[in-house]
């Protein structure tokens, strides 16, 4: 893992600014090494069992089976195609809006099945957030932005707070303190996504799904991206989707690798290949698409 | 481009090898076309105004703006624009309360509650509406809805006379609903999704996606819609001059017959007066501060879409 140690050497040089109680850079935690114990012993958030996702007669995405750790950012690569997004956005029934959309299989999130009768979509996007490929904040001011979730949810008092927590939570306080009145769509776009991940903690979910959060990046809004997520992790549950091998690599603690096999009709159906620990799937990975995909012949 | 080896003069090899008419053709066609509306805002503009300076030579803007009583054919005449200005805003102002409720909520629908397949029947449905002509409007609002109005009527008063701006305004906002709905549909839909997934994914119930993000992103599109529904309010002419009757009178109640300006043009226009004669001027004198109202009400709206454009960009 080289390219996990000089890359986080390198994000030493970015302090991560505004966190409570933060004095002097971060130092951020490899957190490969992190992980305690085996995968068994971390509690389960979501399980998925032999998930296929439909769009109209079209197969997606095929038997997939997973499961997604408490306090984790378990990321999920693969080749354009392969039916991660599309997965990720079964985990909040984002899917939902999207007619034409079936499930099958299961997925259940604490043992509940997100899918029963009477789950409502609503109350589930509200514990588990999600933050898009491009940042979409608002047209709005950036505290309006971050007061969006809390508002729609019923809170009136202590929105002040609230916006602040999120924004030191992001690690944007400090750059956006005295403009929180300004319109967000003033802000960079490191700045912008980094709001965008304000404004879903400040609804105070439990998982926060990421998809392709750095894809319309530069490499330092990236590297503060990551170092966030890094921090997150003590509070949230996070799932990303990434093309980005190497950050998959720098920051999660799992990693699934999904490609779309070819059937016989030539339709492309996602699949899950191999999920395991980041460390040994790219260093050892037990499939050999798997190793073609990390090794760069294929993809 | 052709080389020049082909032998030409020992000039440049870059220089154009033929003339090309077609592109001058075009663009000047294209030109003229673009020409056209603006040649006659001023073509109107220049055979409204001398008639309209001879009315003012001999009526005071005081007597026009400030006069309640427009008797402008009586012996003596009388020539306070008020009352055709009341009735004009009546009319508006029913037609408005109408068409922007019922218009804003159709567009909502249309863009974020109905199904593709339901858009796609509904839309052109609506838009039929907006080709109706307004004198069907006008006859449906004196022959089908002043009666039913007059027979519902729940007040121990008389109810609305036979002629009424009640009926003709509520009618004319009936006809302004598939311009305001159209308009504002397109200005809801061309807000990005990514604004909308982003609120879902904030848990967002469809309603307050519409009217958190949607609405207010698409503001500009919306006020553009009910300027435009304003301008056809004040404009309209064929409901009013059908509908709300025929007489002047300097009042707000609804249940009377009034004469919007847009009716007394019409129905001078069609009457017997001496084109030459100074009753026919003042036919000009209303028609240019119609003009100058809707010319206000459309510089007011592009102002404002200018001011609002760029909020989702």
């Amino acid at each position: 893992m080289t390219t996990t140690s000089s890359r986080l050497s390198t994000s030493q040089g970015v302090p991560v600014t505004g966190r409570p109680g933060g004095a002097g850079p971060v130092q951020p935690t490899v957190v490969n090494d992190a992980v305690e114990g085996p995968f068994d012993l971390v509690d389960t958030v979501f399980e998925v069992a032999d998930v296929s996702v439909f769009y109209g007669d079209y197969e997606a995405v095929r038997n997939v089976d997973m499961k997604i750790g408490k306090r984790r950012i378990t990321a999920m690569i693969g080749p354009s195609g392969c039916g991660k997004s599309t997965l990720l956005r079964c985990f909040n029934r984002m899917n939902d809006l999207i007619p034409g959309t079936r499930l099958g299989g299961k997925i259940t999130f604490h043992g509940e099945d997100l899918y029963g009768d009477h789950v409502d979509p609503i109350e589930v996007r509200r514990r588990i957030g999600m933050v898009f490929q491009k940042p979409n904040p608002f047209p709005k001011s950036i505290y309006d932005n971050i007061a969006y979730g809390p508002r729609v949810n019923g809170v009136k008092r202590g929105l002040d707070d609230l916006v602040e927590e999120a924004l030191v939570g992001a690690a944007l306080w400090d750059e956006v303190k005295d403009k929180l009145k300004q319109n967000a769509l003033a802000l960079s776009g490191g700045q912008q996504q980094r709001l965008c991940i304000a404004r879903t903690i400040a609804v105070k979910p439990e998982v926060i799904l990421m998809d392709e959060p750095c894809s319309a990046l530069d490499p330092i809004a990236t590297a503060k991206i990551e170092d966030l997520m890094q921090n997150l992790t003590r509070d949230y549950t996070i799932v990303i989707v990434t093309h980005n091998m190497q950050q998959a690599a720098r920051v999660s603690h799992r990693t699934a690798f999904f490609t779309a096999d070819v059937d016989r009709e030539g339709v492309r159906h996602g699949r899950l290949v191999e999920y395991d620990e980041t460390s040994k799937l790219f260093t050892t990975p037990s499939d050999e698409r798997t190793e073609a995909y990390i090794t760069g012949r294929f993809g | 481009m052709a080389s020049a080896s082909a032998g030409s003069a020992a000039g440049s090899s870059l220089r154009r090898s033929r003339p090309r008419y077609g592109e001058a053709v075009i663009k000047g066609l294209l030109l003229a076309a673009a020409l056209v509306s603006v040649a006659t805002t001023v073509g109107i503009v220049a055979s409204l105004l001398p008639p309209a300076l001879r009315f003012f030579g001999e009526v005071g803007f005081g007597e026009f703006f400030g006069g309640t009583e427009w008797t402008p054919l009586f012996k003596p005449p009388s020539y306070g624009v008020l009352p055709l200005i009341t009735a004009t805003l009546t009319t508006t102002a029913l037609a408005i309360s109408v068409a922007v409720p019922i218009g804003l909520a159709a567009a909502t629908y249309l863009s974020e509650y109905a199904t593709p397949r339901t858009r796609k029947v509904l839309k052109p449905v609506l838009e039929v509406l907006a080709g109706i002509p307004t004198v069907v409007y006008g006859f449906f609002a004196l022959t089908f809805f002043t009666p039913l109005l007059r027979d519902l009527w729940p007040g121990s008063g008389e109810g609305p006379e036979i002629f009424n701006g009640l009926s003709a305004g509520l009618i004319m906002g009936v006809m302004i609903v598939p311009t305001v709905a159209s308009l504002s549909e397109d200005a809801m839909s061309a807000v990005p999704q990514s604004l909308r997934q982003g609120a879902y994914a904030l848990g967002s119930t469809r309603r307050l996606v519409s009217i958190r993000v949607v609405l207010p992103a698409a503001l500009s599109g919306i006020v553009a819609a009910i300027v435009l529904a304003i301008s056809r309010a004040v404009g309209e002419t064929m409901i009013v001059a059908i509908a709300a009757g025929l007489k002047p009178e300097f009042t707000l109640n609804p249940l009377q017959a009034m004469q919007t300006m847009t009716g007394y043009i019409a129905a001078a226009g069609e009457g017997d007066l001496p084109v030459a004669s100074f009753d026919y001027t003042t036919i000009f004198a209303v028609g240019l501060l119609l003009f100058v109202l809707t010319f206000a009400m459309n510089f007011l709206s592009i102002r404002l879409v200018r001011k609002y454009r760029e909020v989702y960009e």
